[in-house]
């Protein structure tokens, strides 16, 4: 074994740990914060995977949407909100645990017995390194082109959308008959699905 | 340099437009710019979609002028770029097949008429939100600016031949149903469903995202049409996990059961007119989708997942009529009539027969009028008296007869009760089914459509058949009928089309089964897999 060879071993074998731990102490963790920091450290050892692949692009596109834009947003959310509210504890939340764990420890013995006897076509195809920025532009503006006009669309429909959630401005009386009108359902409710806290 | 296309032959004088492209850009370096420029992607075959976000555009700027200005001329706006998109549609039904974008979209006879399906319910359920909309205080430009975006998105799915291109245009239509489903702020029933239909669908997204990625590393394609070869030739086990996970996201978004459990709330928290899209024109693309991936794609798994549709299909006819049973709230209980619907139009999908796919497509068709119908009858009550619960459509015929009778035929349709066009859409389903020896599936069917026909006219017995005393406080209470009111025009329009349609398009059908028909047997795709499916038969 070549030193590059058992460099990169050593490489993927620390990158993989970090994700591994990492993801397990984002779902376990008890406080959302710590949840969210290690989610960016995840990223970054997934940026590093990518690396390691020799797709450099891809690395940086990765830190740049997920640890700078993705996981900010993230810890914005969480600073943003930052009331400390007792909820109910679930019933049965042990049992709950202990049946969600098995289903997904079921999942992956079966992910891991579907990839043993799976014949791979190995090697892979040769990576491309740097020239593979010039070839996702070609792909983007040839065979991928209507999906990357369309996600201009949905870009800018989610902006919209949530521009419109989040306004402050109410209308307050209906254009057509000048009735008062406060953004509810037209159907009342019998009875409400959530408490209104606004009224309690 | 050997690339991924190199089993095939380059001095083919037919090569299609995917393989064109790979090739180019497999062979970059020697390719000059101009070479790559005189590509011909046929961008002429999204040119109804181009109308549809000409109009989305079109409304964003007129709300730029304010609320007045956009209740005046959003509306039209819509009507042209919708009414566009059809004519359009109608245009291309007989152009030459071609594949477009170097092999993302494929414009073929089934694609041009779910696309027709979807912009046909956008358009109607445009007309029966306005008055709702206004009513309600939500801004009238972005609701129809959003919801022509989900449109948009659901037309390109019904056509989109590439796992990117399908991720795309899938969760364009799925954000904007998430936020449709939100409009109304200031409702917490509207933010519990939009935040449920939230989180689902982004598991179910992210669910399909891993099948695809599972699917271009066995394939390393993107393209549907090879992933399918490559999957025929070498059916591995990966394959299998893949079509499980795509199924679920499939299954999701037609809401069949397991995968139902965020429709009652969402159908019950989301604006009606919204629910009234999603009711038949999401699940249309989603219908859609389930033939391009599963047909197109899994032919080589077809006794699987055709097995999978089966139990999807007895469970989603068997519960979802069964539980419409015991609602009270109108929304709610076609909510869970749409799920039994939707088991229906199953039956067509598991046969792979030609009258099967034919069947799928003509009660599609029929569903859209029939529900679209229903709803604008009960938006119309809801706006009338601010009520969605059955109880009080409690001898509503001696005030409003017109609701009355436009929500009988519409229920009696989606009952399957013989003169209307529910009828003949279901008899043709359980026709094909029969032919194809799917006795399970057709005897369920059979035994929930009268199970579905009990609270149909149960309803319609709560209507028509009480005493003026016996009415309900709403009814009593009932204002005086006008549509003079912004909004209520179109309503009216959208209602009446929709119960003659309803009433009288069942004895005059025959042009809609000549169009499904024509739709099937113009489409390569299902045309392989009837082939398939008869080839098998006779072995």
């Amino acid at each position: 074994m070549s030193i590059s060879n058992s460099t990169e071993l050593i490489c993927f074998l620390v990158l993989a740990f970090v994700v591994i731990l990492g993801s397990l102490g984002v779902v376990l963790l008890g406080n959302i914060v710590y949840s969210a920091f290690l989610l960016g450290g995840v990223f970054m050892a997934v940026a590093g995977l990518y690396l390691l692949l020799n797709a450099s692009f891809v690395a940086a596109a990765q830190v740049l949407v997920y640890v700078g834009a993705v996981n900010v947003l993230i810890l914005f959310a969480i600073m943003l909100v930052n009331k400390r509210e007792d909820l109910k504890p679930i019933p049965g939340l042990q049992l709950r645990r202990f049946l969600s764990a098995g289903i997904c420890l079921g999942l992956l013995v079966l992910m891991f017995r579907v990839v043993l006897i799976t014949p791979w076509s190995l090697p892979g195809p040769a990576a491309i390194g740097e020239g593979a920025t010039v070839r996702i532009g070609e792909h983007l503006f040839t065979d991928y082109l209507l999906p990357f006009e369309l996600a201009s669309v949905l870009l800018l429909m989610a902006m919209i959308g949530a521009i419109v959630l989040a306004r402050r401005d109410i209308q307050t009386v209906d254009v057509g008959t000048g009735n008062e009108v406060n953004q509810s359902l037209i159907e009342k409710a019998g009875t409400p699905l959530l408490v209104d806290k606004t009224t309690t | 340099m050997k690339h991924r296309y190199s089993h095939k032959s380059l001095s083919n004088d037919a090569l299609t437009m995917p393989e064109m492209g790979a090739i180019l850009l497999s062979t970059q370096f020697m390719a000059a710019p101009d070479e790559l420029l005189s590509l011909s992607i046929n961008a002429g075959a999204v040119a109804p979609e181009g109308c549809v976000l000409l109009a989305m555009l079109g409304t964003l700027i007129v709300d730029l002028a304010g609320e007045k200005a956009a209740s005046r001329w959003a509306p039209p706006i819509c009507y042209a770029g919708l009414g566009a998109a059809l004519l359009l549609l109608a245009i291309q039904w007989d152009t030459p097949l071609e594949p477009s974008f170097l092999g993302a979209f494929l414009a073929d006879k089934l694609a041009i008429a779910f696309r027709a399906v979807v912009a046909l319910s956008t358009l109607l359920s445009l007309l029966i939100s306005w008055r709702y909309a206004e009513q309600s205080g939500s801004p009238v430009g972005e609701y129809a600016a959003i919801l022509l975006a989900a449109t948009l998105g659901g037309m390109l799915l019904c056509g989109s031949t590439d796992l990117v291109s399908v991720f795309v245009s899938l969760e364009t239509l799925s954000v904007a149903s998430y936020l449709l489903s939100g409009y109304m702020k200031r409702d917490s029933r509207s933010s519990e469903a939009a935040l449920k239909y939230l989180l689902v669908g982004s598991a179910a997204a992210a669910v399909f995202l891993y099948g695809a990625s599972l699917l271009y590393g066995i394939s390393s394609s993107t393209n549907l049409q090879e992933i399918g070869i490559a999957l025929l030739n070498s059916p591995t086990p990966l394959a299998a996990l893949a079509l499980v996970f795509v199924l679920a996201t499939v299954a999701f978004k037609i809401a069949a059961v397991p995968f139902h459990q965020w429709t009652p709330d969402v159908y019950e928290g989301s604006p009606t007119p919204v629910v009234a899209f999603l009711s038949v024109g999401s699940k249309a693309a989603g219908f859609a989708l389930a033939l391009r991936l599963l047909v197109g794609c899994f032919g080589a798994f077809d006794e699987q997942w055709k097995l999978l549709f089966t139990v999807l299909a007895v469970l989603s006819m068997s519960l979802g009529n069964v539980v419409a049973l015991a609602q009270s709230s109108m929304k709610r209980m076609l909510a869970y009539s749409s799920i039994g619907q939707a088991g229906f139009v199953m039956i067509g999908l598991v046969c792979g027969t030609e009258e099967g796919f034919a069947s799928m497509v003509v009660y599609m068709a029929a569903y859209l009028f029939m529900n679209l119908g229903a709803f604008a009858c009960i938006i119309l009550f809801s706006i009338r008296t601010g009520s969605d619960q059955i109880s009080d459509y409690a001898g509503l015929y001696q005030k409003d007869p017109l609701i009355t009778l436009g929500l009988s035929l519409c229920l009696l349709s989606l009952g399957g009760i013989p003169p209307m066009i529910g009828f003949f859409g279901k008899i043709y389903l359980f026709f094909a089914g029969w032919a194809d020896q799917q006795y399970l599936l057709v005897i369920v069917g059979l035994v929930t459509s009268v199970i579905s026909i009990y609270y149909y006219i149960s309803v319609i017995k709560m209507m028509v058949v009480k005493e003026p005393q016996e009415a309900s406080e709403v009814v009593k209470t009932y204002p005086p009928i006008q549509w003079k009111t912004i909004g209520l025009p179109p309503l009216r329009v959208a209602l009446i089309s929709c119960v003659l349609i309803t009433a009288i398009g069942g004895v005059l059908s025959n042009p809609l089964f000549q169009w499904a028909n024509n739709a099937v047997a113009g489409t390569p795709l299902l045309q392989e897999a009837i082939e398939l499916t008869t080839q098998r038969a006779l072995v």
